[in-house]
Parts: structure tokens; sequence; C-alpha cells
């Protein structure tokens, strides 16, 4: 039989606020347990929760991003279960009313652009992290009540690539919106999986099967690959599939059981008294959109109007962290191209051949555009900005100062390189003769003899540009 | 109107992970039978299940939004004074997990 996968993701996006969703209470991650946390995140009795505003501004900015229609009245519930990671007995979440509804987005795949549905995006709070021991488990409240959104879409993925492009999406929007870092393997976004099969060409759905906490894209792809044989092979033999979460091993690269649904839970969701309803005005909203950072396909646009192909563009779209370092070489006025072959180019490989993300790469952006300008000046050809470049590698100083430095400093001086010529010329008229009668290779003389008299600094191109003219006028 | 059972208050219980002895159990038999008389007088009310369940007594929308600022956290030692077991600043607890 053919069947057809039905694969729905919930996303949760960790937010870099200052502080977290309910309480003022820090937010930073990989520091020593239970050293960020106070008394809102740790429910002491009588505390008291007030949203925080940049994630209210981050869920609309993301909700916009995704085009969806935003609440204008933003009211919490509680979501009530017993469980250790959760230090109230209740996770404050957006049961009812979520801040977004009804968006989509757009993935290419196999070079088609296909819109996935989403569903919602709502705000909650993030649970204390849980280390389990073999006979014990530790905790850790730093985490607890850092705030999230999650985004759920509409099941309308069919393939893992799909699945993979949609996640992949997400990040780029939350990281250059400037929500989260969007890092999958610190757990930052978080991504689970519903899929379930169906006869091709019928529309009910079947049993779903829930595949939690994947922690890279390929991990998604993979699963989600490995899930729909496993199904399809069940099926096949007249089985029928069992609601229930699994989990996928990375070792066997197979999913795995985790429990089998019974009963859905019930939270007894009821709205969050502590908080009255907010009412968002028309500005606020505006506002938030307004001033939202750029996002990579608008970047896109405008690497484009700069001049830059789809190819390079997308190279440097690949993370915000490249592209931001882009934007700022490209405000030293140098060539926009230049900039982007150095940033692919040299930049690229010196990070790959030390390992390290262009967060850590010391040349300060204005020291790598002022050394493209002396190459778009003629003032240092390619391969002196290349010497000057892996001394600017070890220590970050204006380009100019190499220059100097290394004795770079080319003559680019029409008054003095015409001087030089012009005595040059009157003392082989011989040459010049040569010359006119076809010998080409009295250039290469000539041009050697003007690079000795300035040291190997004359401006190769424009010598040879003006011994030409000079030559001519004799 | 549903009658509150002994059994149905014993799987509430078994959900919400507590032991209820037989007199516990008779007794909130006989309050349930009071507050579910109550609840029938209220059912008499015609439209009465149109209402949307009330949390705030008034209109209260507000627009405050705390801004993003974060303040010191508090001591460590502080904020896991009332756990009884904890190792490395962590508070330890039997595994959760299977």
């Amino acid at each position: 039989m053919e069947f057809e996968a039905v694969i729905g993701l919930e996303i949760h996006v960790e937010m870099k606020t200052n502080s977290k969703m309910f309480s003022s209470g820090p937010v930073s991650f990989g520091i020593d347990p239970n050293t960020e946390v106070n008394i809102v995140d740790m429910a002491f009795p009588g505390t008291m929760p007030v949203p925080n505003k940049q994630a209210v501004i981050n869920a609309i900015r993301v909700s916009n991003a995704l085009h969806m229609s935003i609440d204008d009245t933003v009211i919490f519930e509680r979501k009530n279960y017993f469980y250790s990671d959760l230090p109230k007995g209740y996770q404050i979440t957006q049961q009812f009313r979520p801040i977004g509804r009804e968006g989509y987005l757009t993935i290419n795949v196999n070079g088609e652009d296909k819109k996935i549905g989403i569903e919602r995006l709502h705000m909650e709070e993030d649970t204390c992290k849980q280390l389990h021991s073999w006979d014990f488990s530790l905790l850790d409240y730093n985490r607890a009540g850092i705030p999230l959104i999650e985004i759920v879409s509409k099941p309308e993925m069919r393939s893992g690539e799909e699945a993979a492009k949609y996640v992949e999406k997400i990040r780029s929007i939350v990281s250059f919106l400037d929500v989260s870092d969007g890092k999958m393997e610190e757990g930052s976004l978080r991504c689970d999986v519903n899929i379930s099969l169906r006869e091709k060409g019928t529309e009910k759905f079947g049993t779903k099967v829930e595949i939690k906490n994947l922690n890279s894209l390929a991990n998604i792809q993979k699963a989600i690959e490995f899930e729909i044989s496993r199904q399809s092979i069940i099926l096949d033999f007249g089985g029928h599939i069992e609601q229930e979460t699994r989990r996928f091993d990375e070792g066997s690269k197979e999913t795995v059981l985790m429990r089998v649904k019974t009963d859905a839970v019930d939270y007894k969701y009821f709205t969050e008294p502590n908080i009255a309803p907010i009412k968002l005005s028309k500005e606020f909203i505006e506002g938030a959109i307004k001033t939202s950072p750029e996002l990579a396909e608008h970047r896109l646009e405008r690497y484009k109007s700069l001049g830059l192909n789809d190819y390079d563009s997308s190279l440097l779209l690949s993370n915000k962290e490249t592209s931001d370092y882009f934007d700022e070489v490209n405000k030293s006025g140098a060539n926009p191209k230049l900039i982007a072959n150095w940033i692919i180019g040299d930049v690229q490989s010196y990070l790959n051949k030390n390992g390290i993300s262009i967060k850590e790469f010391k040349v300060a952006p204005k020291h790598l555009g002022g050394l493209i300008k002396l190459v778009e000046a003629n003032k240092v050809s390619n391969k002196q900005a290349r010497e000057i470049f892996e001394h600017m590698l070890v220590e970050d100083k204006d380009p100019e100062l190499y220059v100097k430095e290394l004795g770079f400093v080319q003559v680019s001086d029409e008054g003095e390189l015409l001087s030089i010529i012009s005595e040059l010329l009157d003392a082989n008229p011989n040459l010049i003769a040569d010359y006119k009668a076809g010998k080409d290779r009295v250039l290469g003389f000539f041009v050697g003899q003007i690079m000795k008299k300035t040291q190997g600094k004359a401006n190769p191109s424009l010598t040879s540009k003006l011994l030409v003219q000079e030559i001519m006028k004799r | 109107m549903k009658t509150i059972t002994k059994e149905i208050l014993r799987e509430a219980a078994t959900k919400l992970m507590f032991k209820l002895t037989e007199e516990e159990l008779d007794q909130l038999v006989k309050e349930f039978d009071i507050i579910v008389k109550q609840m029938e007088l209220i059912g008499e009310i015609p439209g009465v299940d149109e209402v949307e369940p009330m949390t705030f007594p008034f209109e209260c929308a507000v627009n405050y939004l705390r801004e993003d600022v974060a303040t010191k956290p508090v001591d460590r030692d502080e904020i896991l004074k009332n756990a009884k077991d904890v190792v490395d600043g962590q508070i330890r607890l039997p595994k959760v997990v299977g």
C-alpha cells in the first residue's frame, strides 16, 4: 500500500531576554546551578508573576514574521500538573488566547515553494532543569521561568526533509529577530514531532505518534524517515499503530518507545488570576513590528540590491553572525562584492582552519573594510593585501599601519610617476622606436626600470597605463 | 446532575497521587452531596450554561508590562535553605524517571 505521512511540529524557543518571563530573575546560560533564581522562580508563597515586556515584543515580532494575526489582549492560563521540574505545581502558559494565530511560512523543497500553515504561537515559562543520575535526580532552577514561545504548525508536512526545512526556517527567523540564539544542540530550540500515516489519497488521519526532544535538524529528518518506514511496515502487515511517545536514539538511528499514551492528561486549565488581562495598544504592537530586526529574507533582498549574487548572499545569510559581520564591514564603504569574497574566502577558511565561529573572529570589521579599500584604491596589490591580512590575524591593527610597517606603500602619484617615466624615455630614444616597431617586450624593460627606481612601489597598473600613454606621445 | 461517588473520589485521589481512608471518603461523599444540591439550585437559573467562567470580578484590563531588566538573584544558600537534601548546589531527590 502507498502511504502518505502527516507531520506536525511543536517547537519551543527559549528567548534570550535579560530577565525571566514573569520575574526579574536573570537569564543566562551555562552558569553555576541555582545561582540565577529569585523568589518568584522558586514559587515562594505570596510572590506574584509580572509579564516581561521584551518577551511580549519578541512574541509579536515572531508572530508577524510568520504572517499571524496578533491578539491585542494578553491573557495567561495555568496548566496544572505535579512534577518535580515545576516549582509552582503549574506552568503559566497561554492555552485559550495564544498571542499569534493562523499564519504560515514558506519552505523550498526541490526547487518548489511550499506554504506550511501555523496554527498558533504562545508565550509560556520554561521548567527547571533535571539531571538524572542512576538513582537520584538533581534540580537546577536557573532555567525555571525563562521565557519561551511555542510554535505549533498545522499537520501539513509530508516528509522528513520538509520538517527539517521548516525548523531551519523557524530557527533563522528567531535568530535574525534576536529573539533566541536558536541553538538546538544546547536546547534553546526544542522540537517535538507528531507523525501519522494514511493511505495516499485518503483524508482521514491515522493514529499519531509523538517523537520527543530532537536536538538537530539532521536528527529530525532521520527520526521522521525511520518512523515512516516503521509505521509503513506495521500497517502493511495489517497491524495497527499505538498512540505513543517515542524518542530518537542517536546510536541506532531509530526511534524507541518511551511510553504508551493512555488517557489524555487533564491539565485543569484555568485563567491565571494573578495576572490581569493586558491590553496591548495598536501603537505598541505596530511599534514592536516597526522596530523589529531585519529578517534573513529582507537581508537577501538588500544583498541583491548591493549586487551580490544568490550564492554569495545565501552563504553570508547561513547564520546571523556572518551576515552581521558583513553588514559591519559594508559600513566602511568598500565594494560589497569584494567584501563578500573576502568573508566567504579568506575569513571563512581561517575560521574553518581554527575551528572557531565568526563571533570569535578578532579582525575588526572596520579594519577588514579598510584593507579592501586599500586594494580598491590600488594602494596595495591583492597579494600584499593577503600578507597584511595574515598580520592582522596575529594582531588586529589598522591596515594602513601595516602598509607602512611592511613598506607596501605604492607610488600612485601620477606626477611622480610621470617624471620618472619621462626621464627614462629621454634616456632611451632607441627603445621607443623599438616599441613602435612592434617590440612589446620593451615595455617590460621600462616597467622594470621604474620599479627599480621606486623600490618596487610603483602601482603596476597605473605605471603601464602612463608608460604607454607617454610613449605614444613621442 | 452527576452524583459524586466513592469510586469517582478514589480515582481523583489516585490521579492526584494521594490515598484516602474509608472514613475520609464517607465524609467527602456527604460534603459533595451538599455541594451538588447547591449547584442544582444554580442550574435552575435559565441560560446559566452560556455564561463564561469569571476570573475577574469586573473588566480590569491593564497595560502594564515589566521592563526587561534583571535584578540580583537571591543568594544560593538562601534559596536552597528549605531543601532537605542539597548536593553540589542542586536539590537532590529520588530519581523521577524510570
